[in-house]
């Protein structure tokens, strides 16, 4: 089944390309066919719309197809390739299928049909055929190939999982590290009366304020880091992909979890501290 | 004395103390991950590659090998060729195809690799003999359980599958010779070795002298860079790859997991820093008074400084040992996230634990927590005695 | 002025420090001998300088104009390093809130200038201990400050001042946080230490005290302005 799916520009690491102008050589007795590149072979060979390349099936063969460039492509944002260094070529069919000896053959059929029922009939027909092919639907194969991207969420998942953990233990560290430093100033409230459940709405509303404050500062930092992110990797790999996404999901659920975090470690810090007698605040 | 007091200072608060070094712990396990995440890949790459002594591949060119399904044609000229280039020792031709098992149901697809059992990198027999015989083969565990087959059992199996027409260019009766570990795939994933001879004739006349790859063992001490691009000189339908290149490769398909790791690092690094920071300044800012009487009965500054950097280092150290075991213990659960990649070789590791490595990021962690109480002890150990004396008597 | 040579002795000493953008003088030209075996009372209001005075003599502090003598070397003029190896060696300290390391045991807090000062482990344990008995606590060595009474505490304070031999005791307020029966206790260890032989100065509000002591000073306004003949011992 993989079979079928041979991209066909799998095959174009075959197809060398012999990236040299040549202007000065007459054109072929031959109409001369055109091929579309992409930007990255573009920018690393120095080819522009209108040069002349030769191409062949035989990496270091001289004898080959004299084309001209008639465009180049923008690369799309696939995932899948983007961490491979391998240029793409576009051909007419008949001209890859004859320069490469596949006869009258091809990897895959697209398909594109008039909507869900028309996509299940379809389906159905072709793999009824028996004829060696089998009909998927697009998100199928998206699924089978993003198997690498899933054990890549998984772990990014798990990192995020464990920054959290410790993120938590530190915010905790370092309420009870602060709320200790007014211990005086709480004692000396709750012998003038000031109710235990005083002090605790005091803290705890301090807490919240500041984890408020954090989450918005967090959601600024984030944004600005995503983009960091995408700017780098994009450079790196030469592609449009956009790499990190912050989405109005992702912003809420860090604004919610990082508010519980900040107010549940300064609840946590409040009662220990409103639990102590004032004279004990006191170091007595 | 200062021992016995930088002791009992970190007892005073003993649920605070518990939570700071919970919190460096923390912080010195994502520092070790990170360490073992960065240095890993390369090392368990290279230690894969390097394995039988293998130094270059040779793939179609502008390919990596099996990266695609691309061959070399001609393969034994290209033997011939390398051969006689000065530094090379020993070429290994290696044919990468799909072998077909039949049985009376469906039948079982293999990954099949042609190859000279004499000269090979590919795989370590675990039991039984090498395929030396042309109708012989050796399989992984995967495809011996798929097919229920023994050592010493027959297997039909067939190659060069023409989809749409359901037929095989080639067809033979097969004898499982031995058990083997495929060195460059998952422990799961169904494999068999056999003669190139044989696999090539079963592929039809699209696999006549026709090879995958190439692995080249060079003479020791020849400098492998040269012979590398002398390969590419004389064969220039063909890329050759060092292990230096190889691994170069691979970082940078990898580079983000490298970058990851130290950014995280750094990260856990300065979290460290600032928690211990953060502890001995509050310890130090509620003793202000304390170590004000020791400045006054005649107690140095240096000694004060010395026994609060003491503090700061039993929290770094009590920390980092327990994030060395918590660090371990996380990196093998990520480990196993990572080692899920599909087609991932079993041997290669993300997360790789090297004691030289994982002792000096966990140092820098301690060096960083001595830093951290440096500055906020000696500011309180210089303040003006009297002053502070009348403060705290006020306060 | 006394016939007996000066252990302590201040010149013509001045305090200045900035207080909210104010000049504050504490001390104005003070000068002020104490001889050897005296047991000196200073007094006056809140705000009239005498525990900056202590301060200045006990070299926790240094003088903006004038000079101090302590044991023969002019402590206004030691670097910090100095200034604190020589409290260490020649100054015992006892302050009103005590200042006992609540993490150490009393015995503890007793060996810490000791230790501080190179004494072996053996020996300073020995003379803490004796110490402790001196001031009557022989038994509390191994107690904490927080399971000690004020008065128990002030002792061990005592205690601690004397660990390295000083040459002078200086104390301010010893008695300020004490009920008046274990200030008179205190008071009482500073009579019999004085006619052991420490040199005492003590700045205090206790009428009590200072009528202990065989010499009063009186400041107002950062200056002396009477300093009581010596009275003979009983």
């Amino acid at each position: 089944m993989t079979s079928l799916f041979l991209v066909l520009l799998a095959l174009v690491p075959a197809v060398a390309v012999s990236a040299q102008r040549i202007d000065s050589i007459a054109p072929s007795a031959t109409a001369e066919r055109s091929i579309a590149i992409d930007e990255r072979l573009a920018a690393d060979a120095g080819l522009r719309i209108g040069d002349r390349v030769v191409i062949s099936a035989e990496p270091g063969s001289p004898a080959g197809d004299t084309v001209r460039i008639a465009a180049i492509v923008r690369r799309g944002a696939d995932p899948a390739e983007v961490a491979r260094s391998e240029y793409r070529v576009r051909l007419h069919l008949d001209h890859l299928q004859r320069l490469i000896g596949y006869g009258d053959r091809v990897d895959r059929f697209a398909i594109r049909t008039a909507g869900g029922a028309a996509t299940d009939s379809v389906i159905r027909r072709v793999n009824s055929r028996a004829f060696g092919f089998r009909a998927y639907r697009s998100r199928e194969i998206a699924v089978e190939t993003s198997k690498t991207f899933l054990v890549v969420s998984r772990f990014h998942r798990a990192i995020g999982v464990i920054t959290i953990v410790a993120s938590a233990t530190f915010l905790l560290c370092i309420m009870l590290l602060k709320v200790d430093e007014r211990r005086r100033d709480v004692a000396a409230m709750r012998l003038m009366g000031i109710s235990r459940a005083t002090v605790v709405w005091s803290v705890m509303l301090e807490s919240s304020f500041v984890a408020l404050l954090g989450s918005l500062f967090g959601v600024g930092l984030g944004l600005v880091t995503a983009w960091l992110v995408n700017a780098h990797y994009q450079a790196v790999y030469r592609t449009p992909l956009r790499f990190a996404i912050v989405t109005p999901g992702t912003i809420a659920f860090s604004v919610a979890l990082s508010l519980v975090l900040g107010i549940g470690a300064g609840a946590l810090a409040a009662r220990r501290l409103a639990r102590t007698a004032p004279a004990a605040l006191f170091g007595r | 004395m200062r021992l016995q007091l930088a002791a009992m200072s970190l007892r005073r608060h003993p649920s605070r103390t518990l939570l700071a070094a919970l919190g460096v712990a923390v912080s010195a396990a994502m520092l070790l991950d990170m360490v073992m995440l960065a240095t890993g890949m390369r090392e368990s790459f290279a230690s894969l590659l390097g394995r039988n002594g293998f130094t270059i591949r040779v793939a179609p060119r502008g390919t990596l090998p099996f990266d695609t399904e691309a061959t070399v044609a001609q393969a034994s000229s290209a033997v011939d060729a390398m051969r006689a280039i000065p530094g090379v020792s020993v070429v290994a031709p290696v044919l990468g195809a799909s072998l077909h098992v039949l049985g009376t149901g469906e039948s079982v697809t293999a990954f099949a690799l042609g190859l000279d059992p004499n000269v090979q990198g590919d795989y370590e027999l675990l039991e039984g003999a090498n395929p030396s015989a042309p109708d012989a083969l050796v399989a992984s565990d995967a495809l011996l359980r798929a097919t229920g087959a023994r050592i010493g059992d027959t297997l039909d199996v067939a190659a060069g599958f023409d989809p749409q027409l359901r037929t095989y260019a080639g067809r033979r009766r097969l004898v499982v010779s031995g058990r083997a570990r495929f060195l460059f795939l998952g422990a799961g994933d169904r494999a068999a070795a056999l003669r190139l001879a044989t696999l090539q004739r079963m592929g039809g006349p699209e696999r006549r002298d026709r090879v995958s790859l190439f692995m080249v063992r060079t003479d020791s001490g020849v400098d492998v860079e040269h012979v590398r691009a002398a390969i590419e000189r004389a064969l220039p339908r063909v890329t050759a790859l060092s292990t230096a290149g190889a691994i170069a490769e691979a970082e940078h398909r990898l580079s983000y997991f490298r970058q990851l790791a130290f950014i995280l690092g750094a990260v856990s690094l300065i979290v460290g820093f600032l928690l211990v920071t953060t502890i001995v300044t509050v310890s130090v800012n509620e003793r202000i008074g304390e170590i004000a009487v020791m400045r006054a009965i005649g107690v140095s500054r240096w000694h004060i400084v010395q026994q609060i950097v003491v503090e700061g280092i039993g929290l770094s150290v009590g920390g980092a040992a327990a994030g060395l075991v918590l660090g371990i213990v996380t990196a093998r659960y990520l480990n196993s996230i990572l080692r899920s990649f599909p087609g991932l070789p079993d041997a290669i590791d993300f997360f790789l634990f090297q004691p030289h490595a994982a002792f000096r990021a966990l140092g820098l962690l301690i060096a960083s927590g001595i830093a951290a109480g440096i500055y906020p002890s000696w500011r309180a150990a210089s303040l003006p005695i009297s002053a502070t004396l009348r403060e705290e008597a006020i306060g | 002025m006394t016939a007996l040579p000066a252990l302590l002795s201040a010149r013509d000493v001045h305090r200045d420090y900035a207080l909210a953008g104010a000049a504050v003088h504490a001390v104005r030209g003070v000068t002020l001998d104490v001889a050897a075996g005296e047991y000196v009372a200073v007094v006056g209001p809140s705000g009239c300088g005498k525990s900056t005075l202590l301060n200045l003599l006990g070299a926790i502090d240094r003088p903006t104009r004038g000079t101090v003598f302590v044991a023969g070397t002019e402590v206004s003029t030691l670097p910090d390093r100095a200034a604190t190896r020589f409290r260490l060696l020649n100054v015992g300290f006892v302050f009103q809130r005590f200042y006992l390391l609540p993490v150490l045991t009393a015995r503890e807090n007793v060996e810490l200038p000791m230790a501080e000062a190179g004494v072996p482990v053996a020996e300073r344990r020995r003379r803490a201990m004796e110490l402790l008995g001196y001031v009557g606590l022989a038994e509390r060595g191994a107690h904490r400050p927080t399971e000690l009474s004020g008065g128990e505490q002030q002792r061990v304070a005592i205690a601690r001042a004397l660990a390295n031999h000083p040459a002078v005791l200086l104390a301010d307020e010893p008695t300020g946080e004490l009920d008046a029966r274990t200030g008179a206790d205190v008071i009482a260890l500073f009579d019999r230490l004085n006619r052991d032989g420490t040199t005492i100065v003590v700045v205090t509000h206790d009428e009590q005290l200072a009528g202990a002591a065989r010499r009063v000073v009186h400041m107002l306004d950062g200056r002396v302005i009477r300093d009581e003949p010596l009275r003979r011992r009983a």
